[in-house]
């Protein structure tokens, strides 16, 4: 049942915003926001969830893959181009993963921050060094077919996040995050884990990154890296909770919804009234939308 | 278990209710819509932007409306969002203004990359709009378009006038310093091949990220190597920067080249006269005689907001607006029509005759303004021009 309930969850919620408005380009676009963060939120989670390594450089796979979909689009089938997508930052993770996951605490976010500023200004120079001042996409499929592709994310990272939490993976992980050194002691083969996780948590967003370039129509690295992505991914776990898989997904529609809410009602205002929104959010709902729940369902 | 979804349907419901209902109300004026970068790094450019959307709405509602086919007047009313400066926002806030807000016309955004992003949207609901704050040989290919860029700024023809302009000037060696952002470095790549057609050496060739703080160590450079130009790519924000530290290390070359900004009244301010001699973007001048709408939109916007209008953002909105303006007094409202009426029209600007050959303006030359004396005068091409280039003495 708690398996269950989290797919239902992202169905239901997809179908309810899209379906009413079928084929309306406005609804197709909150819905493809929606699943796109419901995906980032959960590969997120299963690094820095599970092991309490908070990485606020996940914008590092999302333009990753972003920056190989835009290249590869116009040459190849869109499915291989996610393929590619996919590996890439995967591939990426397992080269930076084992200096990375070395660091701790503070350090590693601050570290997994500057790896992706890094990459984000290293790719700009090569793009300046091509000759390339942004790139447009001619060959993007149709924003419907990219909804369906980003809930088909949103739907495996959801099941991907699942599976490690009720994995021997996953406790293992669970071990690190509680204690590193008394897990390696017994035995646990931390690093070994932990880059797997990284891993893990890599692939998914860059398929993201390469749905929202194809959504854009347009690749600039600048926008392709934004630290941005980063913070809100992390904002989201806080809004709907780190401790099940449904905290991610409840944070994603929560979180992208109100923004949705505010920025098209308060123009001028809605940084603001979504700034002092998460304050309120932190100082009073510490636990998210997912321990909210579990205490009104009386299983805390 | 249902809660959060049926939460969230009754959350987007209402948001879609409370739209719908706004629409409705609003059912007569003309609706135009645009989304401008109220944050973000392009923030600082967005006013010399958004101030002449303002000034239009105020002079065409004071005049009895928007004019349609047949002389009726409509009221016109903005629908406007903050992109935050970032493209992808820009997308999505033009499919809204398209689809739920459903909107009459619309207004361009800041930028190149915005338009860029925004060329297939408006390719895939056959919206037409004129282009203002954005130049790229990238649109030509996008055909046929619906959007028009009103600026004569593109890259490729810059490159060769700057060329031209530095050698008419005696100007034998130069120093690149460009932004990483997709304009600055379209330019460089055909300014380039064109300085060293004309014959002038590159002794520094620089990029910079677009949210750089802090230049000095490019700038020392410079300074060692003394070329006669020095050419700094900006965008307005760096424009401030450059500027800033340049006077600082006290950078002597006779010609100094600030791409976007400059034009900025804000920036003329903050600089004083050491803003005297620089060089920058335009094609148009509140000074020129040539263009008599100019001088009245120039005193119109002075008027109004207390600041002089930038020369090359503000007056290419200002542009794009008597162009959206006479089209629509020619075709009305239904897009193809307007898109036709845009395409294969000869429309009166502040900058003089506008027509478009695909994507862009033909007719309004390239040019280069300088401050001078705190004013900004047109100082290439020579056809054109207010005052007479002045190598710059100091800061």
């Amino acid at each position: 049942m708690s398996a269950l309930w989290p797919l239902a969850g992202i169905a239901l919620a997809l179908l309810g915003v899209a379906a009413p408005f079928g084929g309306n380009a406005y609804a197709t676009g909150i819905a493809f926001q929606v699943a796109m963060w419901i995906a980032l939120a959960q590969s997120w989670s299963m690094l820095s969830a599970t092991t309490g390594y908070i990485s606020l450089g996940h914008a590092v796979f999302y333009g990753i893959g972003g920056y190989v979909a835009v290249l590869m689009v116009d040459a190849a089938p869109f499915p291989a181009v996610m393929l590619v997508a996919a590996l890439a930052p995967a591939v990426f993770a397992a080269v930076v993963g084992l200096p990375v996951l070395r660091v701790r605490g503070p350090y590693f976010v601050i570290l997994t921050y500057g790896l992706a500023e890094l990459v984000r200004h290293v790719v700009m120079r090569i793009e300046s060094a091509l000759g390339s001042f942004g790139r447009m996409i001619f060959s993007a499929p149709s924003p419907d077919a990219l909804l369906w592709w980003m809930v088909g994310l949103a739907v495996a990272a959801t099941l991907g996040a699942w599976a490690v939490r009720h994995s021997r993976f996953g406790a293992g992980l669970a071990a690190i995050r509680e204690d590193e050194i008394a897990a390696e002691t017994l035995g646990v083969p931390t690093a070994r884990l932990k880059l797997l996780a990284l891993i893990a948590s890599a692939t998914i967003p860059g398929a993201v990154g390469a749905l929202a370039m194809m959504r854009t129509g347009y690749f600039e690295p600048g926008q392709a890296f934004d630290p941005v992505v980063s913070f809100t991914i992390v904002t989201m776990a806080l809004v709907g909770g780190t401790d099940s898989v449904r905290g991610p997904i409840l944070g994603a529609i929560g979180f992208a919804l109100l923004s949705e809410a505010l920025w098209s009602n308060f123009p001028q205002l809605y940084m603001i009234v979504l700034g002092a929104a998460l304050i309120g959010f932190v100082l009073f709902v510490p636990q998210g939308l997912s321990g909210v729940l579990d205490r009104k369902g009386g299983r805390a | 278990m249902k809660r959060p979804n049926s939460l969230a349907g009754l959350a987007l419901t209402a948001l879609m209710t409370l739209a719908s209902t706004g629409a409705e109300l609003a059912a007569d004026p003309i609706r135009i819509g645009y989304s401008i970068a109220r944050t973000g790094i392009f923030a600082a450019a967005a006013p010399s932007q958004e101030n002449p959307y303002l000034l239009w709405q105020d002079q065409v509602n004071a005049s009895g409306g928007l004019e349609l086919p047949g002389g009726e007047k409509r009221p016109v009313e903005f629908v406007s969002y903050d992109d935050q400066s970032n493209p992808a926002n820009t997308v999505r806030i033009y499919e809204r203004l398209i689809t739920q807000d459903k909107v009459d016309l619309l207004a361009a955004p800041w930028g190149t990359p915005m338009h860029l992003a925004l060329a297939p949207v408006l390719q895939r609901y056959k919206f037409p709009m004129v282009g203002n704050t954005a130049a790229s040989v990238q649109l030509r290919k996008v055909a046929p378009g619906y959007i028009w860029f009103t600026t004569s700024a593109i890259p490729d023809s810059m490159g060769t006038e700057m060329a031209a302009m530095l050698k008419a000037n005696g100007m034998t060696s130069v120093a690149v310093l460009a932004n990483e952002l997709p304009y600055a470095q379209e330019f460089r790549s055909f300014l380039l091949p064109a300085l060293k057609e004309a014959g002038i050496e590159v002794l520094v060739d620089q990029s910079y990220p677009p949210d750089a703080k802090d230049m000095t160590s490019m700038l020392v450079e410079v300074k060692g190597k003394a070329p006669d130009a020095v050419l700094a790519l900006t965008y307005p924000a760096d424009a401030f920067l450059f500027t800033g530290q340049a006077r600082e290390l006290g950078i002597a070359a006779p010609f100094v080249l600030s791409l976007i900004g400059p034009t900025i009244d804000a920036y003329r301010k903050a600089f004083g006269p050491g803003a005297n001699g620089i060089v920058s973007s335009a094609h148009w001048s509140g000074q020129a005689d040539a263009w008599p709408r100019g001088k009245a939109f120039f005193d119109a916007y002075v008027a109004k907001f207390g600041e002089e209008p930038d020369a090359l953002d503000s007056a290419v909105t200002w542009m794009s607006m008597e162009i959206l303006q006479q089209a629509v007094a020619k075709a009305g409202l239904d897009r193809e029509k307007l898109r036709e009426a845009i395409s294969t029209g000869t429309f009166e600007t502040i900058n003089g005759e506008v027509t478009f050959e695909g994507v862009q303006n033909t007719r309004t030359p390239t040019g280069f303004v300088q401050i001078q004396d705190g004013k900004i005068e047109l100082v290439w091409p020579p056809a054109i021009a207010t005052a007479e280039f002045a190598p710059k003495q100091g800061w």
